[in-house]
């Protein structure tokens, strides 16, 4: 898992963005008492972001709306590969 | 990098700073890994278009490479690694994922639902499932019925077990799993369902099995016989003549499919001999010649 500090520096993110972004909600990280912790995929998701704002030039209520898109396609992604994994197996028995 | 940065843009050596920007970004949108999936091609055209923009959008690497002091491949971008290879990527948790653009869709099947509820989760705080098991007469799993489950905080919790439920299905009660902390979602009760056998009934699929016994006078003269099925007695006709392990079907008198059809029942007769043979029959295949004379295993000669 990687704390706040690490994740700063490893995403290249400055402290303000980062809580902006939290408080949008386009990164969750898991809280518990010794405060917040990040994954590979927040680092991921960060880059993404960063993509969209600044390659892109995506503004940031355009942003909120994609990644609620993207997730939903991802959703869906993992849903119909589990569909399809469950149909092969009762193919194949 | 071989291709001419200018051409991967689609621009001219003359066009400004912002309509290099606004060509890289139309082609972007359109190319982005995280915009595109499912598509393995777009990665490695993306890669292109954002190492000609790199080059294109410094002014300084701009003006080195119209004077041919560098090359396009100069411009490579680092190894840049994409949030889709994160996102979908393998079993377990995945914080963002959700299920809000097909959960209508999952809840109108039991079974589908049951099937994937692991993918379907988002957002912290939410309650965790709870497993119960439930055990359920056999008819009950096939007609349906309401069973109570006592939860551990002594409350008690009523399962409508739908009819078709099968042994090792999983119902799931949305809600009422423990709750959920800070504005989450209470998590749901999976109740799995175990199916107690039945005495002569054995389900197969959507089928129902019976074996079927009849006397030696039913089979070799046919007869009307009552049969029960898992919503009671009907009277089958027996045709004369029939031996064991001829199959009759119910159509019809199966198990319901979640789609509103039903299975069938199968017969499989069986033909009995009385517990005590009289002297009338013993006499009878005493005097039956052609029942001497015939030999049921010959086809297992060799």
């Amino acid at each position: 898992m990687i704390d706040r500090q690490q994740f700063l520096v490893r995403a290249q993110l400055e402290i303000e963005t980062l809580d902006v972004w939290i408080k949008e909600e386009w990164l969750v990280p898991r809280e518990d008492a010794t405060g917040q912790e990040f994954s590979d995929v927040d680092i991921a998701r960060a880059h993404l972001i960063k993509d969209l704002k600044h390659d892109l030039g995506v503004n940031d209520e355009g942003i909120g709306v994609i990644l609620n898109l993207i997730d939903q396609v991802h959703g869906l992604r993992r849903t119909l590969r589990d569909l399809l994994h469950t149909v092969r197996n009762n193919t194949d028995s | 990098m071989d291709k001419n940065p200018y051409e991967i843009l689609g621009v001219q050596r003359s066009d400004s700073a912002e309509d290099i920007q606004k060509a890289y970004r139309r082609l972007a949108k359109k190319l982005h890994p995280d915009l595109n999936p499912g598509n393995r091609e777009s990665e490695e055209q993306f890669k292109q278009v954002a190492s000609a923009y790199d080059l294109l959008s410094d002014p300084e690497k701009r003006a080195r490479f119209d004077r041919g002091e560098i090359d396009a491949s100069g411009a490579e971008r680092p190894q840049h690694e994409f949030y889709r290879d994160y996102a979908g990527a393998g079993p377990g948790y995945h914080p963002y994922t959700t299920d809000s653009g097909y959960a209508d869709i999952m809840d109108s099947d039991e079974i589908l639902s049951n099937l994937f509820r692991g993918a379907r989760t988002r957002g912290r705080g939410d309650g965790r499932n709870v497993q119960y098991k439930l055990t359920v007469e056999f008819l009950s799993a096939v007609n349906g019925a309401t069973s109570r489950v006592i939860l551990p905080d002594g409350s008690a919790l009523d399962v409508v077990v739908p009819a078709g439920t099968r042994d090792g299905q999983i119902l799931r009660l949305r809600g009422k799993g423990e709750p959920g902390i800070g504005g989450g979602e209470p998590g749901d009760a999976l109740v799995e369902i175990e199916v107690k056998p039945h005495r002569f009934f054995v389900r197969d699929g959507d089928d129902i099995h019976l074996d079927l016994p009849i006397s030696l006078t039913e089979a070799v003269l046919g007869a009307e016989v009552r049969v029960p099925t898992t919503t009671g007695a009907v009277i089958v006709k027996v045709p004369k003549g029939v031996n064991t392990g001829r199959v009759l079907r119910l159509k019809g008198k199966g198990v319901v499919r979640p789609d509103g059809s039903q299975g069938d029942q199968n017969i499989s007769l069986k033909v009995v001999l009385p517990e005590k043979i009289d002297p009338d029959l013993e006499a009878f295949a005493m005097n039956w010649t052609a029942g001497k004379a015939e030999n049921p295993r010959s086809g297992m000669e060799g």
